[in-house]
């Protein structure tokens, strides 16, 4: 075996430059197939990740419009807090609010310019102890005569989650589906590698070579195929999703993007891993293919 | 060595080449098939080596039916029978050192055995000074004797030979045909498909005349004609 490998590394180099324009569709397919599927394998991991951030905020706010006083806040405070279900309490004074809202927006607007009151309700933050608390907790609390609206994330949290898994089971489809023409098209631009050599091939087979010996060549061509189409669909998606990242954190900063480089280094490995199965894996069935149709 | 038990061949399509065939080669035997073109003669070769398939009979090589052998030992037994094909099938875009190498490549032989037999085999064809030629730049004569090279460059027990003065003069035509008995005195056997009718006579060996399909003749020391 290893006496060989110069030889059948030579041999696939060979045929590899023969038929180097479809070398290069094959490696575009690869990679354009990859890229598709780097990009929905993104797209899948930051929405599962901004649903699980945006779930991890078991908090319900409810909002007191009245003017009330700290006594009265803090009465409510304690009431609220001894709901079943309810972890902690935390009272934040419209000024507060008020002071918070500023900090986080007030570069870029010159709030007190526009606004000459402050336009922001108390607001109770009731911590509940688990996510589907939530419902029953918000409707107690909408109960107390003082608080005029509650809200929490529930809604929208299930929302995404919908979308997630449809995205999910989409992306998983179309993943499968893109893999599968791919590989075809591997398979059929390495056959006509193969079949351009056909004759060699049976030649080969006269003079006593075995099948596993005529089909390395070719399935270290299709290797090679895979790993530059790899390579080149892990090129294309580095480089726009770190686009992508500095694009959304300038204009949503508040989503959560992942930007793991040990996550993405694993996508990346993965691509690069997918392609060079790809590659060998269509390689492989079409010498198969036209091995059988031979002596 | 060789021994063929009424075999028939029919191929797909209908046509029947070979008809109820028996026969017997010993070990380091030389034979000459002749007979007229269509008589069946490269179809019996080719059912040695299973290209194809007897039809019914058996076909036996070194005690094995070559018609029941399991699809992947065929290799091995092609690397015990050298073939020189009627269309020589030297590889078009390897030189002659490569086409003559590759029938041992395919063994996994190390390189250093490789080198050194392919340039014995070179040597006894007369064919050293041709090694970087390719197919197309080499006369009819010297892709003969190459292929001769590539046919006992791994020393099989059985050589088979298909036309193998097809197209060469006579003085090129005797000089492979020595050749080909030089083979068989370094105990081979020797099967030898030909049209050659001063080649046959002069050589006195045995003879199996084909014709239709049907062996109407087997003569030892015989001659081309009756
Ligand atoms: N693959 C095939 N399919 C159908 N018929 C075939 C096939 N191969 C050979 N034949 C037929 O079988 C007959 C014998 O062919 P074969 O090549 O064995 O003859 P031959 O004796 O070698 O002739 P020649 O002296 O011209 O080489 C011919 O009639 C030929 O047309
Ligand atoms: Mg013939």
């Amino acid at each position: 075996m290893f006496s060989n490998l110069e030889f059948f590394l030579i041999e696939a180099l060979r045929s590899f430059r023969r038929g180097a324009l479809m070398s290069l569709v094959a490696i575009a397919t690869i990679s354009v197939s990859l890229v598709i599927f780097g990009l929905f394998l993104l797209l899948v991991i930051n929405l599962g990740n901004i649903v699980g951030t945006v779930s991890s905020r078991m908090d319900i706010a409810a909002y007191v419009e009245k003017d009330i006083s700290l006594e009265e806040a803090g009465e409510l405070q304690l009431k609220l807090g001894k709901l079943p279900g309810v972890e902690k309490v935390e009272f934040i004074s419209k000024t507060e609010a008020w002071r918070n809202f500023k900090q986080e927006f007030g570069t870029k607007l010159e709030l007190d310019d526009i606004m000459t009151s402050n336009p922001l309700p108390h607001t109770f933050s009731v911590k509940v102890r688990t996510p589907d608390l939530l419902p029953a907790v918000a409707k107690q609390v909408s109960n107390f005569q003082l608080i005029d609206e509650v809200r929490y994330s529930g809604k929208f949290i299930d929302q995404i989650r919908t979308l997630v898994d449809a995205v999910r089971l989409g992306g998983a489809a179309l993943v499968v589906l893109i893999s599968f023409a791919t590989l075809l098209i591997v398979v059929n631009t390495i056959r006509l590698t193969v079949l351009a050599r056909e004759t060699d091939i049976s030649i080969m087979k006269l003079v006593g070579a075995t099948d596993t010996f005529i089909k390395w060549p070719f399935i270290i061509e299709g290797v090679i195929l895979g790993v530059l189409g790899g390579l080149v669909s892990f090129i294309v998606l580095k480089f726009s999703y770190d686009a992508i990242i500095l694009r959304v954190a300038a204009a949503l900063p508040f989503l959560p993007l992942v930007a793991d480089q040990r996550l993405l280094a694993v996508i990346h490995l993965v691509m690069i891993v997918g392609g060079t199965a790809l590659g060998m894996l269509g390689a492989y069935i079409s010498v198969s293919r036209v091995l059988k149709s031979e002596v | 060595m060789i021994e063929l038990v009424n075999v028939s061949k029919s191929f797909s399509n209908g046509v029947d080449v070979l008809f109820n065939i028996s026969l017997n080669i010993g070990k380091e035997e030389f034979v000459f098939i002749v007979g007229p073109s269509g008589a069946g003669k490269t179809t019996m070769m080719k059912l040695l080596y299973r290209e194809e398939m007897p039809s019914s009979g058996k076909v036996i090589v070194d005690r094995v039916n070559v018609a029941e052998l399991d699809y992947k030992q065929v290799p091995y037994l092609r690397r015990n029978i050298g073939v020189v094909f009627q269309d020589y099938k030297l590889l078009p875009k390897r030189t002659v050192l490569e086409n003559v190498a590759f029938a041992l490549r395919v063994t996994g032989a190390p390189r250093s055995t490789i080198r050194r037999k392919v340039m014995q085999a070179l040597e006894l064809v007369g064919m050293l000074r041709r090694v970087n030629a390719f197919p197309d730049e080499l006369s009819g004569g010297e892709k003969q004797r190459a292929c001769i090279a590539r046919a006992i460059v791994n020393n099989p027990p059985i050589l088979l030979a298909d036309e193998p003065t097809g197209n060469l003069d006579p003085t090129t035509s005797w000089d492979i045909i020595q050749l080909l008995d030089k083979i068989n005195r370094r105990n081979t056997t020797v099967l030898v498909a030909t049209h050659n009718k001063s080649i046959v006579d002069s050589m006195k060996r045995r003879v199996v005349a084909l014709e239709n399909g049907r062996i109407v003749r087997d003569q030892l020391l015989g001659g081309y004609g009756v």
